[in-house]
């Protein structure tokens, strides 16, 4: 089996010492960087997707192909933005502040990250204010916000009056989600998108990037 | 009355079909040879860091009217309203399984072992909601043997933050109950800590009070819609 094939097989399985293992190798044969993502990893997270999609996989088999996916991610960084290779985007992700549960923001944030997209991870009962900040410094495309509870909400539109007194409002996507959150209350409150799963959030996110860019 | 409960960490339930339906996974799904060890290691973990723990405290229809009544923030029309009037006996609960596990989710997240932190936190929420099953189990039994003559109780728990009960009903229980005894505390936006705890009332009476149609307003944004399972179970 060619190396790139070997390091997409890994993935699926998640094997990700062996997945890192050959990232290595390849890195060291001197094959654009480039090719090792598209062709080895998004290659096999493609399939991994595919799988879960049809069931014939389950999120923590997917998470494992994720965490293989990260640890390759990590080695290929520093070779794809040294080609000027972009990044697909960049998303700065939390649970708004007092909510406290963060299980359902983490898998989002992990399976975004397994996508090719630069997750900067808030963590939970992020203030308003900090979710504006952080996307200003770090020139993020997408704020992500979760919350587990109706009660935490709120905190919600006040990021998206924010964004708008601060002008990014319609530069930077918003996309909110969570337990008690909907559609309808997405719209309400001004944000782009909602999403009810990680795999509908992983969709959303690359829907607002157009191909290439 | 008010009281500690003491759970044996060998009481909570872990119904693999259940925890795993929870999870969106079919009974008649093949899963693969890395789902079945991440499953295995999560009960062995669980059953390592689980702590279970609960208090009950006994209180009169009118008692409750007013913890009921909380913040004034309640649907006007709502089925808790008319089952608890009709009960025999009530008693504000709250149960939870400790902080510890939750911490062992937020390690494992944070060392990359993300589809075993996944599974210890599925494992842990479904355990959660069975331990507030299992404190009105307990008060059914208990009900029962003081009146075995009348032995048709049957107690369901009902929380804050379902039918039409506002969570912020949470703020006087919590006054009158003081779970804080047990190490569960509430914030300003209602949210309790460990999270893998559950806060409400214990209803008893016949079966068929606790029956109602699901066709009050809020039912369409209910994302469990479990009373079903629960009438059915009566
Ligand atoms: C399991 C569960 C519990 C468990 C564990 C809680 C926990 N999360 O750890 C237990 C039994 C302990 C519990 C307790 C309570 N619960 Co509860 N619980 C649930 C349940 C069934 C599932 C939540 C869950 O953990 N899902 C799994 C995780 C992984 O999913 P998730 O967090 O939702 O995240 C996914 C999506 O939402 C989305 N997503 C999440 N964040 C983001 C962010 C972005 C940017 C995007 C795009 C997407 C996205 O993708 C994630 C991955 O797929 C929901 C109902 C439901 N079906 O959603 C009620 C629910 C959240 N609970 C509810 C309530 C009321 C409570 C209690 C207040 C009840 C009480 N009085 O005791 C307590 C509060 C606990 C506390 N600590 O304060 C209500 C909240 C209603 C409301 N008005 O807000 C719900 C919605 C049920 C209902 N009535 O419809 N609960």
């Amino acid at each position: 089996m060619e190396l790139l094939e070997q390091i997409s097989f890994n993935l699926q399985n998640g094997l990700d010492d062996v997945v890192a293992a050959l990232t290595k190798d390849a890195i060291e044969k001197r094959i654009p960087p480039g090719e090792i993502l598209s062709d080895g990893l998004i290659a096999g997270m493609s399939i991994v997707g595919e799988k879960f999609k049809n069931h014939d996989i389950f999120l923590p088999d997917v998470l494992l192909a994720a965490r293989a996916m990260n640890g390759a991610m990590e080695m290929l960084k520093p070779l794809l933005i040294k080609e000027g290779i972009p990044i697909r985007g960049k998303v700065v992700i939390g649970s708004v502040k007092d909510d406290l549960h963060d299980i359902g923001k983490n898998l989002v944030a992990i399976l975004i990250k397994g996508a090719g997209f630069e997750v900067i991870d808030l963590g939970n009962d992020v203030p308003a204010e900090k979710f504006i900040s952080a996307a200003k410094e770090e020139n993020a495309h997408v704020i992500g916000m979760s919350a587990l509870l109706t009660t935490t909400m709120p905190v919600m539109k006040k990021v998206v009056d924010l964004a708008k007194d601060e002008g990014l409002y319609g530069k930077i996507r918003i996309i909110v989600g969570g337990a008690p959150v909907s559609k309808e209350y997405a719209l309400e409150i001004g944000a782009d998108a909602y999403s009810y799963d990680g795999a509908n959030a992983v969709e959303t996110v690359e829907s607002f990037f157009p191909v290439n860019n | 009355m008010r009281s500690v409960v003491d759970f044996a960490p060998e009481d909570v339930i872990l119904d693999r079909a259940a925890i795993l339906g929870s999870q969106g996974i079919p009974e008649e799904a093949e899963l693969t040879e890395n789902f079945e060890r991440i499953y295995g290691e999560a009960i062995e973990l669980f059953k390592e860091l689980t702590e279970p723990a609960g208090i009950i405290c006994g209180i009169s229809i009118s008692g409750f009217e007013e913890v009921f009544r909380g913040e004034g923030l309640n649907e006007p029309s709502n089925p808790v309203e008319d089952i608890y009037r009709k009960s025999g006996y009530l008693s504000l609960f709250a149960v939870t399984l400790g902080a510890v596990l939750s911490e062992k989710v937020t390690e494992l997240f944070d060392s990359g072992d993300y589809a075993s932190g996944y599974m210890l936190d599925s494992v842990s929420s479904y355990a959660a909601d069975k331990l507030s099953d299992l404190a009105a189990r307990n008060l059914q039994l208990e009900l029962t043997a003081k009146e075995p003559a009348e032995s048709q109780w049957r107690v369901l728990s009902y929380s804050p933050g379902y039918c039409g009960w506002n969570m912020s009903g949470q703020k006087k229980l919590f006054e009158v109950l003081r779970p804080q005894e047990i190490g569960i505390t509430l914030n300003e936006s209602y949210l309790m800590s460990p999270i893998k705890s559950v806060s409400g009332v214990l209803i008893a009476g016949s079966g068929k009070i606790h029956e109602f149609v699901s066709s009050y307003h809020f039912c369409d944004t209910c994302r469990t819609k479990s009373c079903i399972e629960r009438m059915r179970n009566l």
